[in-house]
């Protein structure tokens, strides 16, 4: 346990601990471009050059490690000027196109200027070395070489986190350039965390850029509904629209996000977003779609059954339990749903697709109910005259509800969702839009937050279920999501 | 695809890799193989000699293209390298590169077009004592002279440096 001074402050760190890590601790920025915590060290930047007591050199904060006595000094004047000079190096043959870069506002070169250098450049514009401009490597980003600081950390990425090794440095010198297979494409379901470790312009989104000035964008800490993961993550929103989502690092299930779930987002603005409810094919006002589904109901009595589902917040769930064992007194309700699950790449996507099977588990374990093959086997047999679930759900029991006959009455959110054959369907609010609570396949609870506001009349699901109960006649009184949970421990 | 790679190498590269504690290590000396039996590496060499090797594709093109020795391209028969390095230089090889330059009607990095000559501007060759220096194939001209340069290029042409290997 070597114990070092960092500027003058005493700290006490594990073997193997490096200088920018225990700098960390003491809450010491060091500028950094190649060192990224998740990745191998390169050590190739030379911005984290700091000054060692009796070392003939500076060193590299992120390579060098912590050893008995070190005294480190990450301010002294040598040190400010060989940073000042790493950043001339480093922009020597940067094209400087920053009013026309997407990464502007939120990009190492020029940040670092601002704060470390702030000097007129010795070398000429004419004089630069010109890289290739920009041209799409695959379905999610954008390559501008000319911009590349040549830091690798995309290339580590891919080496070893997606283990794809698709990118690599090719020639040498000032002509070196990140480059990949002729024909290939960058696509292995996390190349966007590539633009997101990629400190410059280099790598940008194809989906994110030009859309919005980093600088305008709000920020809301959310959780990612793409997978039993559950991993937690950051929208980006600016106006009621979210212009994209960004991994919220930690320890207990993602530093990464993958690429199908930063497209999640585009469902609750897609232009087939249901705003009123549907009869069969007709797009109807709210009310009269309610009370239309709460006759089909009421005309079932306890021949109607309830699908929970595991698409849906454990408050949601709770609501369409409280529907069936309140409002329509049956005993044909399933909030049991059973799924492999656990990572299935190595990173971060589940076997199980759905958010919330766990989640779902808990009304099961409150009120019991019936298997999911023993409702669907009713619904074959036609002893059950009306479901009412959640679109992804109805997917379950799509084969029982073929050959039976039986009214199907969904949540929906868009209209592509709506399964086929559906009697009625009735919007909700996306969890972007309204806070839920998920439990994830490892039995870690977690909120959505809301980055952004519904459309007017959109309400969340529990909401339209206390509606639809009042319409057959029943009050369930719920006047919130909590309320929704009375009889649930979280 | 696989035939890129004849059996004869295959066997080669085996033991070659036996020399390495780790086979990815042979790739440079797999590398020079291949440019020595073909005159130069192609794409399809690259991809093939990653799958024997068991690395990524990625990896082979960046050390190929790393190394400027490799050629990703057939070369002329006689490959003219003149070293510009400090002693040459001042010895006179500016001059040498801008006749060869006017006289064959190519830049470095070019071949002409009857596939004889392919000219290049190297680094030290390591014979300042004997500067200036070009070294064609692997055989060097030493001390050159404008007249001597001239004599060489017209040896060559009428093909009179078989003796030397050329």
């Amino acid at each position: 346990m070597p114990t070092i001074k960092i500027d003058g402050r005493t700290i006490e760190v594990t073997k193997g601990t490096t200088l920018l890590e225990a700098a960390q601790k003491l809450g010491i920025y060091i500028p950094r471009y190649c060192y990224h915590p998740k990745l191998s060290i390169s050590g190739n930047c030379r911005m984290c050059l700091v000054e060692i007591e009796n070392a003939p050199k500076l060193a590299t904060a992120c390579s060098t490690e912590a050893a008995e006595g070190m005294s480190v000094f990450t301010g002294t004047d040598k040190v400010k000027t060989a940073r000042r000079d790493m950043l001339e190096f480093l922009l020597i043959n940067h094209p400087l196109d920053c009013p026309i870069c997407d990464q502007a506002g939120e990009c190492g070169l020029q940040d670092y200027y601002m704060k470390y250098s702030l000097q007129k450049s010795r070398f000429r514009q004419e004089e630069k070395v010109r890289r290739q401009k920009r041209r799409a490597v695959g379905p999610h980003l954008v390559l501008d070489n000319e911009r590349c600081i040549l830091c690798t950390r995309c290339v580590r990425f891919c080496a070893e986190v997606t283990k794809t090794s698709e990118l690599e440095v090719m020639q040498r010198s000032d002509h070196s350039y990140i480059d990949l297979k002729e024909g290939k494409a960058l696509d292995n379901n996390y190349s966007l965390n590539i633009a997101d470790i990629c400190p410059v312009g280099a790598f940008t989104s194809r989906d994110f850029r030009f859309k919005q000035r980093v600088w305008f964008l709000k920020k809301t800490s959310t959780v990612c509904l793409g997978c039993a993961t559950g991993c937690r993550m950051t929208a980006h929103h600016n106006e009621n629209t979210i212009y994209r989502l960004v991994p919220l690092p930690n320890s207990q299930t993602n530093t990464w996000l993958c690429d199908h779930g930063r497209m999640t987002y585009k469902a609750v603005q897609a232009g087939d977003r249901l705003s009123k409810g549907v009869i069969k094919n007709g797009l109807i006002d709210l009310e009269p779609a309610l009370r239309e589904a709460a006759t089909r109901i009421d005309e079932a009595k306890s021949e109607a059954a309830v699908l929970g589902s595991p698409w849906l917040s454990v408050e949601d769930n709770a609501a369409l339990a409280r529907l069936a064992i309140s409002a329509l007194k049956t005993v044909n309700f399933c909030f049991e749903f059973s799924s492999g699950q656990g990572i299935k790449d190595g990173i971060l996507v589940n076997e199980d697709p759905a958010p919330n099977t766990a989640g779902a588990g808990l009304l099961k374990a409150a009120h019991g109910g019936v298997s999911l093959e023993e409702l669907s086997g009713r619904i074959a047999s036609g002893r059950i005259k009306v479901l009412v679930t959640e679109a992804r759900a109805a997917g379950l029991v799509k084969t029982a509800l073929k050959t039976s006959g039986c009214r199907l009455i969904v949540f929906a959110q868009n209209r592509s969702e709506i399964p086929a054959g559906a009697y009625a369907t009735l919007p909700y609010a996306s969890y972007f839009e309204t806070p839920g609570t998920f439990i994830n396949y490892q039995g870690l609870r977690r909120r959505t937050n809301p980055a952004v506001r519904p459309a007017d009349g959109v309400k969340p699901l529990w909401n339209v279920v206390n509606k639809l109960a009042a319409y057959s006649g029943t009050s369930l009184g719920l006047d919130s999501a909590e309320n929704a949970l009375k009889d649930i421990k979280l | 695809m696989e035939s890129t790679l004849t059996e004869e190498f295959k066997a080669k590269a085996a033991h070659i890799c036996a020399r390495y504690p780790r086979r990815d290590a042979a790739l440079i000396p797999l590398l020079a193989e291949i440019q020595k039996e073909h005159g130069f590496i192609a794409e399809e060499a690259m991809d093939a000699l990653a799958r024997l090797l068991e690395i990524p594709y990625s990896r082979v093109k960046a050390v190929t293209t790393f190394y400027t020795m490799f050629k990703r391209a057939p070369a002329g028969r006689y490959h003219l390298q003149v070293c510009r390095n400090i002693s040459c230089h001042m010895a006179g090889a500016p001059g040498l590169l801008e006749s060869l330059r006017a006289k064959l009607g190519i830049k470095e990095g070019e071949t002409t077009r009857d596939g004889l000559f392919t000219l290049s501007a190297v680094e030290c060759l390591g014979a300042c004592g004997s500067a200036p220096v070009m070294m064609v194939n692997e055989i060097y001209f030493e001390n050159l002279t404008a007249g001597k340069l001239d004599a060489v290029l017209e040896d060559l042409r009428h093909n009179r440096l078989k003796d030397l290997g050329l």
